[in-house]
């Protein structure tokens, strides 16, 4: 095994496998050719994505980053534990590094698996630096595999990330090509009938949102591993080979439902950490997010991986094939999903909207307190949440006959399904395979509202933007249970750095440790952390522009186990850059 | 779980379970993985460990009408199988397993006997007690005897859902 994955790391990623446990990085400008667009952007040692830097458990790195930009530049391991000040967060970790200058990191690997680093300086990644890590783990793999392959993946936009911002301050749904129309409106009332079409429109215009508002950051090219559709990625194989695949969603705003059709995925790693394996058809990565899965092909043929964004707007693809040129055919886009009353119900809890017909006290129940009960499986875990929700008077009807993940609200219009009709994963399915932390009471609970204004295009945690917002102080030692409330109807992937997030499905010492937290509109969401990292540290919501425009805080963690780090340090500035 | 799911759950265990067993009884399914042995009759003992998610050794040699004893601990977190057969007799099997963990009869890292153990009439019960097989919570032990009376292409695999996928699965190779 051990020579054929040689093989392929050679065969297919030579150009990019940099092997010495000293690195040398160079910020550059580049060239961004999708197929569709050809676009200036910023890479890494010349190119975009950059290197797969492939690091041993164990070892120590040290990595120069040189800066050939003439603007500030960083670079942030993400979902690696570190000191914080290699951490990479300008404001936060460290300065920043300068035009012309080297900064060297350096820091032990003390972890295995799949994950990936990005600049956090301004709109950087989105533009295009980032690129993966693969960390080889101290003992053996606890599984077998041929040969592997990073699959990253990103929503590459013709415009730059500095424009995109501003074309959303001026108007959030600059990039919405999917709102519906006045043809679309005839259409539906001659199903639903014309007053209730039209009060289901005054109701959502009230909101300032739309059914359609799924995806913010809409006309991107999605591509894998640096390839747009049409230059189609591919990876090679042998029949009767198992292949590793290890998906990254480096993306600035884009969720994808990831498929290879005709074949199955044993999901073995989420976030770079083993989870007992799960087979399924389909699943959904968020942005920031990882998953390893395990396909095993047995005849000589080409299979397409298929990587549909969220709200269908686009899509990646790439192929897996025993011989260079052999492809497979490439679905059709699926229809675009439209958000439903479930969807905007955190929404209306907490507005000050007055709808008369609808009642606040029936959608305020919607919070997964159920899913702590020892069975998430199969029919018992379909009954036990959200119980609580009245469709009985919102007259919509949307979803009545949709499938249940206690991950999204009731009647979601969120809610995936797999193309065959088989298993999509749900966070529900995650369980650690080898639990790091021991099992205990969380030492307190701390809410964090992800709120925002769709019309102004401004996005913040508990109706604070990060600017006006103090830090979250916690305690070395302690062990923090958070709550997400998903106030907007938009999905936010969180991700919390220096430190796992151990997300809650309801099981115990078996719950999945990772380091994005996605959370759905109108859900609520707990994940518990162990605050075993001294020093200060980056929160915030990874889709580019939200984090950007408030949704992120400062994590200023006390004490430490000399009692020496960070003690009773003063908040300072608010400087950090996303 | 209600009535009615636990009566289903039955009826298709007990189903598979024949189908199964007579499947590696009788080598009807074509090439057969060889049939249960008598101790005495084993030339050779070997040690089976469990992990999460592989086996030590992933390879073991036999010569065609060979009699082995197995010796399998689970040295793992979790619970494994630890069964010996074709490849689609794996995969008829995983379908079972797949239902045994979605009905709660095998959660993570225990199984729950009771259940298995139930009469559900007709003398069938979940009971996971083919000769080929044992399945295993972390800690445990257990023996098998096997003979492999021809050459064929035999696997011992977990079959415990997405395990064997993950590569928890070894090769019988004869010599």
């Amino acid at each position: 095994m051990k020579t054929r994955m040689l093989a392929a790391i050679f065969g297919g990623l030579l150009p990019m496998a940099v092997t010495a446990a000293e690195y040398d990085i160079s910020v550059d400008r580049v060239q961004i050719d999708t197929g569709d667009f050809v676009k200036e952007g910023i890479g890494y040692n010349g190119a975009s994505p950059g290197p797969v830097l492939r690091f041993k458990e164990g070892e120590e790195v040290t990595i120069n980053v040189t800066n050939n930009l003439d603007e500030m530049t960083s670079i942030h391991w993400h979902g690696l534990i570190l000191p914080f000040e290699q951490d990479g967060v300008p404001g936060i970790s460290f300065p920043g590094i300068k035009p012309g200058e080297t900064f060297t990191y350096q820091f032990p690997i003390v972890q295995a698996g799949t994950y990936w680093f990005h600049s956090h300086s301004g709109f950087q990644e989105p533009n295009g630096a980032y690129g993966a890590i693969v960390i080889e783990p101290e003992g053996r793999e606890p599984f077998r595999y041929d040969r592997e392959y990073v699959v990253q993946l990103t929503d590459k936009h013709p415009h730059s990330g500095d424009r995109i911002m501003r074309n959303l301050k001026m108007s959030a749904d600059y990039y919405n090509r999917q709102q519906q129309t006045v043809g679309d409106f005839f259409a539906e009332s001659g199903e639903k009938g014309f007053l209730a079409t039209l009060q289901d429109r005054m109701m959502w215009g009230d909101m300032r949102m739309m059914k359609a508002d799924i995806e913010d950051v809409q006309g991107f090219t999605g591509l894998i591993n640096g390839k747009g559709p049409e230059q189609n990625w591919t990876g090679l194989f042998k029949p009767g080979e198992r292949i590793r695949l290890r998906f990254i969603n480096s993306s600035a705003m884009t969720y994808f439902d990831i498929r290879i059709p005709g074949l199955e995925m044993t999901v073995v790693q989420a976030d770079g950490n083993n989870v007992q394996p799960v087979n399924v058809d389909e699943f959904r990565i968020g942005v920031a997010e990882t998953y390893d899965v395990i396909v095993r092909i047995k005849d000589e043929k080409a299979y397409t991986i298929f990587a549909e964004s969220m709200g269908r707007s686009g899509y990646a693809r790439g192929t897996l094939a025993p011989k260079e040129g052999m492809t497979a055919e490439v679905p059709e886009l699926r229809e675009a999903p439209l958000l439903t009353m479930a969807d905007m119900a955190g929404h209306m809890d907490h507005g000050d909207m007055d709808h008369g017909d609808m009642s606040d006290d029936d959608m305020a129940g919607m919070d997964h307190d159920g899913m702590n009960s020892d069975d998430m499986n199969g029919d018992e875990m379909a009954g036990m949440d959200h119980s609580a929700m009245g469709h009985g008077s919102m007259g919509g009807g949307d979803g009545a006959s949709m499938p249940e993940d206690p991950f999204y609200a009731r009647g979601s219009g969120l809610v995936p399904t797999a193309s065959n009709g088989g298993k999509f994963l749900s966070y529900a399915d995650l369980r650690a395979q080898n639990p790091l932390y021991e099992d205990r009471e969380p030492t307190r609970e701390i809410e964090l509202r992800l709120t925002g204004n769709m019309e102004r295009y401004e996005w913040s945690i508990n109706g604070v933007k990060y600017e006006d917002a103090d830090p979250i102080v916690l305690q070395y030692g302690e062990r923090v249970r958070f709550k997400f409330v998903n106030e907007t109807m938009m999905t936010h992937p969180m991700h919390l750095h220096g430190m796992w997030s151990i997300l809650d499905v309801g099981e115990g010492k078996w719950n999945p440790l990772k380091h994005v937290i996605s959370v759905a509109p109108a859900t609520t969401v707990y994940m518990e952390t162990e605050v075993d990292a001294p020093g200060e540290w980056a929160f915030h919501c990874h889709l580019s522009y939200h984090a950007a425009s408030g949704m992120f805080r400062k994590i200023v963690v006390e004490g430490g186990p000399d009692s020496t780090v960070a003690e009773g340090k003063p908040s300072g500035t608010q400087g950090g850059e996303s | 779980m209600n009535a009615s799911t636990f009566l289903v759950l039955a009826a298709s265990m007990s189903m598979s379970a024949t189908a199964f067993a007579a499947g590696a009884h009788s080598g009807g399914h074509g090439a057969g993985s060889g049939e249960p042995g008598q101790g005495s009759d084993a030339t050779r003992t070997i040690n089976v460990d469990m992990y999460d998610n592989y086996y030590e050794p992933e390879s073991i040699a036999v010569k065609a009408g060979e009699t082995l004893r197995f010796v399998v601990e689970n040295k793992g977190n979790l619970v494994h199988e630890f069964n010996i057969g074709t490849p689609s007799m794996h995969e008829a099997h995983q379908k079972e397993m797949q239902m045994m963990v979605e009905h709660g009869v095998i959660k993570g890292d225990h199984i729950d006997r009771e259940m298995m153990e139930m009469d559900m009439g007709d003398g069938h019960s979940m009971k996971h007690d083919d000769p080929n097989s044992v399945l295993l919570e972390p800690g445990e032990s257990k023996e098998i005897v096997w003979t492999f009376t021809e050459k064929a292409d035999i696997e011992f695999a977990c079959n415990v859902p997405g395990h064997y996928q993950a590569g928890m699965y070894g090769d019988i190779e004869f010599e």
